[in-house]
């Protein structure tokens, strides 16, 4: 049952593609004026922005509190360190295949929790983070326990070179987050303008009238975790990429890490997602400006950002939970 | 045979212990309808607060109760300062998905877990310490045999027994005990026959936090302290709780038992590190068979 | 007496009780009849303190009890029995009925005895089922039950809603007198709100009958009742 026409389609791509061409203008024009630290921030922030996006997708947009994305980031990262590790695919070849890994990933923590709801989700996906890294030791041989696998994310290629000069670090670390997190952004987009944003939006407002009006909720919520599995998966072999991925790479404060940034930002929307990665990448620089003329321990300063994090997090949802991006009249929220 | 005496009594005395926090769980649950995540934070923070009196000098069972009361009086501060502004919350439009309003109560007390813990490692930094126990924790000798069970067990287990006893009556025989009850069961009955129902939410706060507290002297001495040790007690509170039944007090006992008895067998028997996986793997088991726990009402509320 | 005047209760943006003015007179019953929707339970959830009125004032015995809490408002008299058997399911008779009476232990211990056994004297199948849970009862008896609850903190006022609502006649017919003889014996002033109007008009002193949140009417019992034209308009008979 198409009900919607195939213009309406091409229309909410259009519409996606020009917010994506946007994006990457946007933070191309912001990396030719950053630092190189800045630089190897803002490429942090892509590739957590897609991770946060899997939040938004599955919490913002269909109502589903689960804490154990960073477990699904660390499914995502595994799957392309052993690929590259031990069948030397390249990381090209490599990532696509982590993000089919991470599907199935969330094709199975969908199943399992496609049921559960409110507390019992929340409590099962946490205790799912804290149990998937425990695999690395018990799993040591290929996994490689505590230590981890290292990751090399190469050169860039010829014809990159030729192109456009040797890069520096951080700004080869952009380019190659800059295209997945500009794909992340168009498919997050669409779906959301989608029907089947529609149809996610229902089943997060109201279960019972959105099974009453025909929605097969059991499936589309089984849909939600894939697609935020893949989504977090990226973001994963993305963040693995930076050189290592271990236990200590995805702990569970990450999971909490992406969560924060979505509520904070604004938990509903694309540009909720981006905002709450920013702050929450930059926070601790900011506050490192901040505090630099009070000569503080090192004890203080290393949990600050922690704190200031948190503290906002709690005031975000008591005072305003929708977020910076929040309840700015968006059409299709 | 002696594996498997130690694994029954290690099961016991940490047993007792997450049913203590499956307890403090329950309780808020069903008198303010929210899981705290941060219970264990709590917890985790009267702990340093003994553990620094302690160092200071103070007598071991003065940092006891000083502990106890803080966990009490932090479980209030949270209910009166985050929980009920937020559900005083007019209806925005965000809080008009039934799945949003379930979400923000767990996504604020997951927040004040991760202000807690980063308060703790400000002010006492994460170095892991250590943490006294009062009762020698090798096994009692009786007649040149070295018993599976330490005095320190006896200790656990026979407080957290006088404390769910003592418990069990208060809200039982109490008028106070009772005003608690109908407040978790129907706050709107209860409000109409007089009972002062944000004061006796805050009390369950307040209990949830004591036991929790308590739950947190009696398990550090066998780990240690840091911001992040207690966060695997929190898990296996909450998986016992859901075992007993969500909505069950009695429940959450039994299911702490059962739970620290699976984690000890599988600790002696097989790896501590499948700890994880087998807690997961008992969630999941009763979620799927038994949703609403061994105790749980039929119609219990599910969000 | 309980005095309402110009009480106005807004749900968003649907305006449930609309400019409500009427008086209820010390000792008598006064009942509030009308269709479903009317704003019937709206009127007694909002002098009870459970819904917040937007506008107005409620005055009982010259002291306001607009914006009070619930909880404070019964400590000044006025007790509510919410309709479909306002009792707890999981706790016993007994303590359905002790529940009622524990703001009072303070100030009236010696009462709070004496106030719970002339419940069991009001009602002697609650005597019978002290121990049993609240929900192992017939309808009936726990309609009595959630009364009980209501009487044994010593109200002035009572607030009664629907109490037939799901029972057998005879059943109704044995409440609705027990709460007459305790009106006409105690001074008890009560509001009745009920579906039934033939019913509440047959014990009722005065009559308030309202409509999509209005007063339509507001004559004594005897005048409604005899009125053919407003019954046939509004409540069907």
């Amino acid at each position: 049952m198409r009900a919607v026409s195939k213009a309406k389609n091409h229309s909410i791509a259009r519409k996606s593609l020009r917010r994506t061409i946007f994006f990457v203008a946007a933070i191309l024009f912001a990396a030719s004026t950053f630092d190189a630290y800045n630089q190897a921030q803002l490429a942090l922030v892509l590739i957590l922005f897609i991770g946060v996006l899997s939040v938004t997708l599955l919490t913002g947009i269909s109502g589903q509190l689960s804490l154990g994305q960073g477990a699904l980031m660390a499914v995502g990262g595994y799957c392309m360190a052993l690929l590259m590790s031990n069948q030397g695919y390249s990381l090209w070849v490599a990532i696509p295949l982590a993000i089919v890994g991470s599907a199935l990933a969330g094709l199975l923590l969908g199943i399992s929790a496609a049921r559960l709801t409110g507390p019992y989700l929340a409590g099962t996906t946490l205790v799912i983070a804290l149990a998937i890294p425990t695999l690395a030791n018990r799993f040591m041989s290929v996994l490689k326990g505590d230590e981890g696998l290292p990751v090399d994310v190469g050169y860039p290629p010829v014809w990159f070179t030729n192109l456009l000069g040797e890069p520096s670090y951080e700004q080869w670390q952009l380019y190659v987050a800059l295209p997945f997190a500009a794909v992340a952004l168009f498919l997050a987009s669409n779906i959301l303008l989608s029907r089947t944003g529609r149809m996610w939006r229902a089943i997060r407002d109201n279960e019972t009238a959105a099974a009453l009006s025909g929605v097969n909720f059991s499936r589309q919520k089984i849909f939600v975790f894939v697609v935020s599995a893949t989504f977090a998966g990226l973001s994963g072999a993305l963040y693995g990429l930076r050189g290592l991925v271990g236990p200590s790479v995805y702990p569970v404060s990450l999971s909490l890490l992406l969560l924060t940034a979505a509520v904070l930002g604004g938990i509903r929307s694309i540009f909720g997602a981006f905002i709450g990665t920013v702050i929450v990448v930059f926070l601790p620089d900011w506050i490192d400006a901040v505090l630099h003329q009070f000569e503080l321990s090192e004890q203080v300063s290393n949990f600050m950002p922690a704190l200031v994090s948190s503290l906002l997090l709690i005031l975000t949802v008591v005072i305003n939970p929708a977020g910076v991006a929040g309840t700015h009249p968006h059409k299709h929220k | 045979m002696d594996t498997f005496l130690a694994a029954f009594f290690s099961g016991t005395s940490r047993g007792a212990i997450y049913a203590l926090v499956a307890l403090g769980l329950v309780i808020v649950w069903r008198g303010a309808g929210i899981l705290n995540y941060a219970q264990m934070g709590q917890a985790m923070f009267s702990t340093y607060i003994a553990s620094t009196m302690i160092t200071n000098g103070n007598s071991y069972w003065l940092a006891f109760v000083v502990a106890i009361l803080v966990g009490a009086v932090m479980g209030v501060l949270l209910d009166i300062l985050v929980m009920r502004p937020l559900s005083n919350k007019k209806k925005t439009e965000l809080l008009s998905s039934a799945s949003m309003r379930a979400a923000i109560p767990v996504i604020a007390s997951l927040g004040i877990l991760g202000v807690l813990q980063a308060l703790a490692g400000i002010i006492w930094a994460a170095e892991e310490r250590g943490f006294p126990a009062p009762y020698a924790q090798e096994g009692f000798t009786v007649a040149n045999n070295v018993m599976p069970f330490t005095s320190f067990d006896v200790f656990v287990i026979t407080v957290v027994l006088s404390t769910l006893a003592l418990t069990s009556l208060f809200f039982k025989k109490t008028g106070v005990g009772l005003a608690m009850r109908a407040t978790a069961l129907n706050s709107e009955v209860a409000r109409l026959s007089g009972i002062r129902t944000n004061f006796t939410r805050s009390l369950s706060w307040a209990f949830s936090g004591a036991a929790s507290s308590l739950a947190g002297l009696l398990i550090t001495p066998t780990s240690n302290l840091s911001p992040n040790t207690l966060d695997l007690v929190l898990i296996i509170g909450f998986t016992a709780a859901v075992v007993g039944g969500l909505d069950s007090p009695a429940g959450a006992v039994i299911g702490g038992f059962l739970v620290g008895m699976v984690i000890s067998f599988v600790s002696f028997y097989d790896t501590p590190e499948d700890v994880f996986l087998a807690i997961l793997a008992v969630l999941i088991l009763v979620l799927i068979i038994r949703p609403r726990g061994i105790l749980g009402a039929k119609d219990a509320r599910r969000v | 007496m309980l005095e309402v005047k110009n009480l106005v209760t807004k749900f968003s943006s649907v305006v449930a009780l609309d400019d409500i003015s009427f008086t209820a007179q010390e000792s008598k019953i006064t009942t509030v009849i009308g269709a479903n929707g009317a704003g019937k339970s709206t009127l007694l959830r909002t002098i009870s303190g459970l819904e917040h009125a937007t506008s107005g004032s409620i005055t009982w015995r010259g002291k306001s009890v607009l914006g009070m809490r619930a909880e404070d408002i019964v400590r000044d008299g006025i007790a509510h029995v919410p309709e479909g058997h306002a009792v707890i399911s999981e706790l016993t008779v007994e303590e359905n009925i002790s529940m009622g009476s524990l703001f009072r232990r303070r100030k009236f211990k010696a009462d709070v005895a004496a106030a719970q056994d002339e419940m069991y004297e009001l009602f002697p199948r609650l005597k019978e089922r002290r121990k049993q849970m609240a929900g192992t009862l017939s309808g009936g008896e726990r309609q009595m039950l959630a009364i009980s609850r209501a009487l044994v903190s010593r109200p002035k006022l009572l607030l009664l809603d629907e109490p037939s609502l799901g029972l057998a006649p005879l059943v109704v017919e044995q409440i609705i007198d027990s709460i007459n003889i305790l009106c006409r014996t105690t001074g008890l002033t009560v509001l009745l709100v009920e579906q039934n109007a033939n019913t509440a008009l047959g014990v009722a002193d005065h009559g308030v009958l309202l409509a999509l949140g209005k007063v339509v009417a507001d004559r004594p019992a005897a005048e409604l009742r005899a009125d053919a034209n407003l019954r046939a308009a509004y409540l069907g008979y």
